[in-house]
């Protein structure tokens, strides 16, 4: 009978036009579309800008030989060049930190001070920059100090020649943050698993559909009906996540990492949520079809942006204002899912992501367990 | 017995939608369920199936209690619901077969049965269509095909003719007597008499949950003081004749609108004739002449005073 019931709706369900636009085609159009609009900005690779900064002219700076032989040396044009410096005067290094032509002030006044008018990377550089500067003079002053006759011609000349920004994965992967919207468009995806989840709980209950009545007046076990609708349901989604994860890898060219197994793990178990969220909407909500299906899309949509589906930075906001959502919000869990095995190595934050989105479709299954076990209804 | 309903009681918070409301249905009966919208058929119907919690009464359907898992009597229950219940992704053939093979677990067997279904309801020629490309009429007769597949000894049929055009109506009712001969026990609602009148063998009428009245067509006639109506197209018909005709016996009533003249009886026999004699005596000619019997209408009408379709 299980089987019977499995093939019968994998039919209904493979042939339900509307649905699988929803679940299949519209995240590959929406896929399609991030691709151009990102494509751009994924596949620039970033160049790094020499970082102005001013130097005010005074008696420190001319007595400090070797301070000025290392700006000269960091400043040469070409590939190694880390600043452009105008030497200038104090009032004149005011106005062009005021007016943004530069990013700091250098004073030398026995010491090398820095003035930033605000926080960033280009502020970053020259903080480690002047950091390594003084470690690296103090470190010769201490030699000449114990041995004046030690060749220390060299030392300064790597200075700056370091890189100060680098970018990197754990994994290995190629960092890239606009991976973050697949990551949420696959979480989208799985969570419109909810619309054959509230169709299969719409044609299973008969005060909700005519079909209901039918099915329920055969002599079937509501369970059997119930778990041969979601077997195939959930046959097809994973099909359909999968086919979603193709075309992002091998037409779109979206790296999801090396961790193929536990991708499609993450698909597996995001479909399972996605079902039983819709049929726990389904038997909780005894409304119209149409108006369960606009609610089932707004809430969808609504969990898809807090997980950076529209705007990336909102993972930030909500990680740093309101963590706790992203512990108890689906997409959220899915997204982080999938970044995790590209960022990290380590699987515990990637496993705690799993066992959450375990235990959230327990609950949902668990609800509609309850709800929907009653075999005799009070109005149909 | 097939069904046997006692005392049913069912209310939708302060609205009760069945009364004490009792019927018993023998093996080949073909039972009628005759009430106006809302009179609470389709709630009897669905406490039956155990669809519907109720709060007081028993139900037993073949001598033992209905219960929603009681699958050995749903095994032998076919459902013909009011909405029509089939997938709309899948085709005449694949909705029927899903159905009874909710029924039937052996393939071949089923096949079987399945192509029954579909000449029995005359679907030969649309197994491939699905059902939106279905006429109204085809689409009931689907309903009715996923229905009865697995050849039920009991069927139920909640108004398996509305919003149908004439000519499916016949053909589906042509159907439910087939399979009356054919060995099953149907019960048949509907709020249109005709229909009832023409196939059930008893008729049960409801109203606001009640049952007003159980019996043959015959029976149910028999118990109104309401008889024929005859209606007969003349001229010239002067007062004081008019006067003599209502005092005729079995005569109730009588009008004349200076073309027909309609007169009531209240049971009796041959009262057509009495009426003729009577005008040819006063040399009275006349054209056309209609003796109507009274119908359920009239009996519904004599016990609540409103007509079944209001």
């Amino acid at each position: 009978m299980f089987l019977h019931v499995f093939t019968g709706r994998l039919k209904c369900l493979t042939r339900d036009k509307l649905m699988l636009f929803w679940t299949l085609l519209f995240p590959v159009v929406l896929g399609t579309f991030f691709n151009i609009a990102f494509g751009n900005i994924m596949n620039i690779t970033e160049e790094f800008s020499p970082v102005k900064v001013a130097v005010v002219e005074s008696a420190g700076y001319q007595q400090n030989e070797a301070f000025r032989q290392t700006l000269d040396a960091v400043s040469q044009p070409g590939d190694g060049q880390l600043l452009i410096v105008s030497v200038v005067g104090g009032e004149e290094a005011d106005r062009l930190l005021k007016s943004g032509e530069v990013d700091g002030i250098l004073e030398v006044d026995g010491e090398v001070r820095l003035t930033v008018k605000e926080s960033g990377m280009n502020q970053s550089i020259l903080k480690a920059f002047l950091d390594e500067y003084a470690q690296k003079s103090a470190a010769i002053g201490k030699l000449l100090r114990e041995n004046p006759q030690a060749d220390l011609s060299g030392l300064l000349d790597d200075m700056g020649k370091e890189s100060f920004v680098n970018e990197a994965t754990l994994s290995g992967a190629k960092p890239d943050t606009m991976l973050n919207y697949f990551f949420s468009l696959l979480a989208m995806t799985a969570l419109y698993g909810s619309f054959w989840g509230l169709r299969n709980s719409t044609d299973i209950q008969p005060n909700v559909s005519a079909l209901g009545s039918r099915r329920s007046v055969a002599p079937t076990h509501k369970m059997t009906a119930v778990l041969g609708d979601a077997a195939a349901s959930l046959v097809l989604h994973v099909a359909e996540m999968l086919l979603v994860l193709a075309y992002l890898i091998f037409v779109l060219g979206i790296s999801f990492g090396n961790q193929v197994g536990y991708v499609l793990l993450t698909c597996l178990v995001g479909s399972v949520t996605g079902i039983s969220f819709g049929t726990f909407m389904g038997c909780l909500f005894q409304k119209r079809d149409g108006l369960k299906t606009a609610l089932l899309i707004a809430v969808t949509l609504f969990l898809c942006f807090l997980s950076g589906l529209m705007m990336v930075d909102i993972r930030t906001y909500i990680n740093l204002y309101a963590p706790v959502l992203s512990y108890i919000n689906p997409a959220a869990l899915i997204t982080d899912a999938f970044y995790c095995l590209y960022v990290f190595e380590s699987h515990t934050r990637y496993f705690l992501n799993i066992g959450i989105l375990c235990g959230i479709s327990a609950l949902f299954c668990l609800g509609s367990y309850l709800l929907i076990r009653r075999q005799k209804y009070a109005s149909i | 017995m097939v069904i046997n309903v006692q005392n049913l009681v069912k209310r939708y918070g302060n609205l009760l939608a069945l009364d004490h409301f009792s019927l018993q249905i023998e093996e080949g009966e073909v039972f009628g369920l005759l009430g106006p919208n809302g009179s609470g058929k389709t709630t009897a119907i669905n406490c039956i199936l155990s669809l519907l919690k109720y709060d007081k009464g028993t139900i037993e359907i073949f001598g033992k209690p209905m219960r929603p898992d009681a699958y050995s009597i749903k095994q032998d229950i076919g459902i013909v619901m009011q909405n029509v219940a089939v997938f709309q992704e899948l085709s005449v053939q694949e909705n029927i077969d899903y159905f009874c093979g909710l029924y039937v677990k052996d393939r071949q067997k089923r096949r079987e049965l399945v192509e029954e279904a579909i000449e029995f309801v005359g679907l030969q020629d649309f197994r491939k269509f699905h059902p939106k490309k279905l006429s109204g009429g085809l689409l009931r007769r689907l309903n009715i095909a996923c229905g009865i597949a697995h050849k039920p000894r009991l069927i139920i049929l909640d108004e398996p003719t509305v919003a149908v055009d004439p000519q499916s109506r016949n053909s589906i009712l042509e159907g439910i007597l087939k399979l009356n001969q054919q060995g099953a026990t149907i019960v048949y609602t509907s709020h249109y008499m005709e229909e009832v009148e023409q196939i059930c063998s008893r008729i049960v009428i409801m109203d606001k949950g009640k049952t007003l009245a159980t019996g043959t067509k015959e029976q149910l006639k028999g118990m109104i003081k309401g008889g024929e109506t005859l209606t007969v197209e003349l001229f010239g018909l002067k007062e004081e004749q008019l006067e003599a005709i209502r005092r005729l016996p079995h005569v109730t009533g009588a009008e004349y609108d200076g073309t027909r003249l309609t007169v009531h009886c209240s049971g009796g026999a041959h009262n057509l004739i009495r009426l003729l004699d009577y005008l040819r005596g006063q040399e009275l000619s006349f054209g056309r002449v209609y003796a109507e019997p009274p119908t359920l209408n009239d009996v519904f009408l004599e016990i609540t005073g409103k007509h079944l379709r209001d």
